[in-house]
């Protein structure tokens, strides 16, 4: 039996449908909640968030995969709401963005005190909400490289995974080395690591995909709809036909195994001002039709979407 | 549970009319202060320790712990506590309030943070390219709307205004963004009228200098842990230039790195005889509940139930003792 933990309880994956794989409901860096500039009434946060949620729904949308660390505003009583009012799976995280949204509780603890706590809210739940974190999130600290506390955090849950079956999903795809030596060492198999952010426009030129695929790692295409042609684009946004040529680049090497897609979008950011313009329904509403424009045919899109996330997510223990 | 208001002091503290200090009740007459624990922790949470699994954040029992130790402080004559922790250290202001009405002891909460190893990623690397660290006049708005519009319940709502904003540097020597901090804490004063309180790093007067750059005048802002071995005769230093002293971690007698209270009584009766006793401020830094941290059970009670009257067997006058535990605190925290 295929299990998968969300907020509302653990399902069998066969009743995932089609899946957004890195997601957020709110995302705020940690601190930003004492800046009243970001506040938002619960009014505004629900007004913003159900119709992505509904639209989500009626598009095809089952699943929707919270990416929020620990200390970047993971609110999980408010998904287990959005959840149960919208029909969407929530899928929560545990773990960290990265080393620098972990607070000093954590920044400062060891590996297997941090393996211990994601141990706690995949197994038993996610402080007083009864809910069961469903991946492992991890990443690379700004700068590029990983730091000591992003390679405690990737050991860390590389023993989580280990140990409950939960897949891990990573920030940023560079300087991936250290990652896959830890996730080795670790005894964990590489197809259980989801390497993030391989498509975004500042981070996949110095993302080596062959590698990370040779290595057996799963490539997420997972900020789809950041494109430069957005009123207002990120820093980490990328023309929109040249995120899909790499991405069709990818499929037509057979990589399409190995490959997960997403939109990152905020639908009611925390602690800036979001991306306008930008929703999970980008996937539906631009990246399919792309997709089929470039050429990818329909069993290969339900691959993407369905099969390959609902492999991924299933507890392997 | 009682509801004692919080009482007067009595008609020996004497203070201007007109003069207030923030409390999360809101201002009160500074002549009402009475005695003052000036650096103290209420609840102090690691950042990040409320998240944890294996930590209880359970209400009722820390309410009840923290109501218990101020009821000991209120019994040995102390009337007002200061939560020197900041904004992102456990605060947690509705509680306070709860607290304050229910044992009558005036509760002033503060605003700032540090040192930067305590800070949360939004100041540190934010969702910029590149990823700059706040200057001092983004952490001056975010301390001074503290003051001028309330104390923040995370997302939630603002509460009464800080009565202190204070501030640490790491002691291995203050950081650009700890500089920024310093500087950011010294506006908020100027602005706003609520005192500095700095924890020095590894030079207690540089620290010092870092906000009176920013033309606080001296008299606005505490130097804290003056009581440390490494903070060799800053004290004096400290007080020539018109700043307060903190000896503030009176009771802890078996720490390598500090005085023990044989050492910190001559050291107030130094800069008593050095014509300071106008900028000594005493307290415990003790913490009333720790999370994420070890227990730090000092009464609140100390100074004034113990190392007061032993200073006193040593020489130290009423007048001085007063002035201490009650006018120098007061002049400290009346907002100007
Ligand atoms: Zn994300």
């Amino acid at each position: 039996m295929t299990k998968v933990n969300t907020v509302l309880g653990t399902i069998p994956a066969e009743e995932l449908e089609i899946v957004a794989v890195h997601e957020h409901i709110g995302y705020g860096m940690p601190g930003s909640e004492l800046d009243t500039t970001w506040w938002k009434s619960p009014e505004q946060a629900y007004e913003e968030t159900v119709p992505k949620l509904r639209k989500f729904r009626e598009n095809g949308g089952g699943t929707f995969v919270d990416a929020t660390g620990i200390c970047n505003g993971r609110d999980v009583d408010y998904y287990k709401s959005l959840s149960a009012k919208t029909g969407v799976h929530i899928v929560a995280c545990t773990g960290f963005v990265g080393g620098d949204t972990a607070l000093p509780h954590f920044s400062r603890a060891t590996v297997d005190y941090l393996a211990k706590v994601f141990i706690h809210e995949i197994t038993v739940g996610i402080g007083n909400t009864g809910a069961k974190a469903g991946v492992i999130k991890v990443g690379v600290s700004r700068g590029g490289r990983m730091t000591d506390l992003d390679r405690r955090i990737y050991r860390a849950a590389a023993r989580a995974a280990v140990v409950t079956g939960a897949p891990i999903l990573t920030h940023l795809a560079i300087d991936p080395e250290p990652a896959v030596t830890i996730f080795n060492e670790e005894g964990l198999s590489l197809d259980r690591v989801l390497f993030g952010h391989a498509d975004d426009g500042l981070n996949a030129p110095i993302t080596p995909h062959d590698w990370i695929y040779e290595q057996g790692g799963r490539i997420g295409f997972d900020t789809f709809g950041y494109d430069l042609e957005l009123p207002d684009p990120p820093f980490w946004g990328r023309k929109r036909a040249e995120r899909m040529e790499h991405f069709v680049n990818l499929v037509n090497k057979g990589y399409a195994d190995k490959l997960l897609v997403s939109a990152d979008a905020n639908c009611s950011p925390l602690g800036w001002p979001g991306v306008k313009g930008h929703t999970i329904n980008y996937i539906f509403e631009d990246m399919i039709p792309d997709m089929r424009t470039a050429g990818i045919d329909d069993a290969t899109i339900k691959l993407l979407l369905e099969d390959n996330p609902a492999e991924f997510l299933s507890l392997q223990a | 549970m009682s509801h004692t208001p919080p009482v007067a002091a009595g008609d020996t503290f004497h203070a201007p009319t007109g003069q207030t200090v923030n409390t999360v009740l809101g201002p009160i007459p500074a002549s009402e202060l009475g005695v003052v624990a000036v650096h103290e922790a209420l609840l102090s949470v690691i950042p990040g320790a409320q998240y944890a699994p294996d930590i209880s954040m359970d209400r009722t029992e820390i309410f009840e712990i923290l109501a218990g130790k101020l009821a000991g402080f209120r019994e040995h004559g102390g009337r007002t506590i200061v939560d020197s922790t900041g904004m992102f250290h456990g605060r947690d202001v509705k509680l306070y309030e709860a607290l304050s009405r229910s044992t009558g002891v005036h509760i002033v909460a503060s605003t700032g943070m540090g040192p930067e190893e305590m800070l949360g990623g939004y100041f540190l690397t934010p969702q910029t390219n590149p990823p700059t660290p706040w200057p001092a006049g983004k952490f001056a708005d975010l301390f001074s709307k503290e003051v001028t519009e309330g104390m923040v319940v995370p997302r939630v709502e603002r509460r009464g205004a800080a009565g202190l904003v204070t501030t640490t540097a790491a002691r291995t020597g203050m950081t650009p963004t700890e500089e920024s901090l310093f500087r950011g804490a010294a506006r908020t004063s100027l602005k706003t009228g609520i005192p500095v309180s700095i924890r020095f790093g590894a030079d207690a007067l540089h620290d010092l200098d870092i906000v009176l750059d920013e033309e606080l005048p001296a008299d606005r802002v505490l130097v804290g842990g003056l009581d440390r071995k490494d903070a060799d005769s800053a004290a004096l230093g400290v007080a020539g230039r018109g700043a307060f002293v903190g000896i503030d971690n009176v009771g802890l007698n078996d720490h390598a790195g500090y005085l023990t209270d044989h050492d910190r009584a001559e050291l107030v009766l130094g800069l008593v005889k050095a014509g300071h006793a106008d900028k000594i401020i005493l307290s415990g830094n003790s913490i009333g509940v720790a999370k994420g941290q070890p227990d730090y059970d000092l009464p609140f009670s100390h100074v004034v139930s113990t190392f007061v009257p032993f200073l006193k067997a040593h020489g130290l006058s009423d007048e001085d003792a007063r002035r201490i535990l009650v006018d120098n605190p007061r002049n400290l925290l009346t907002v100007r």
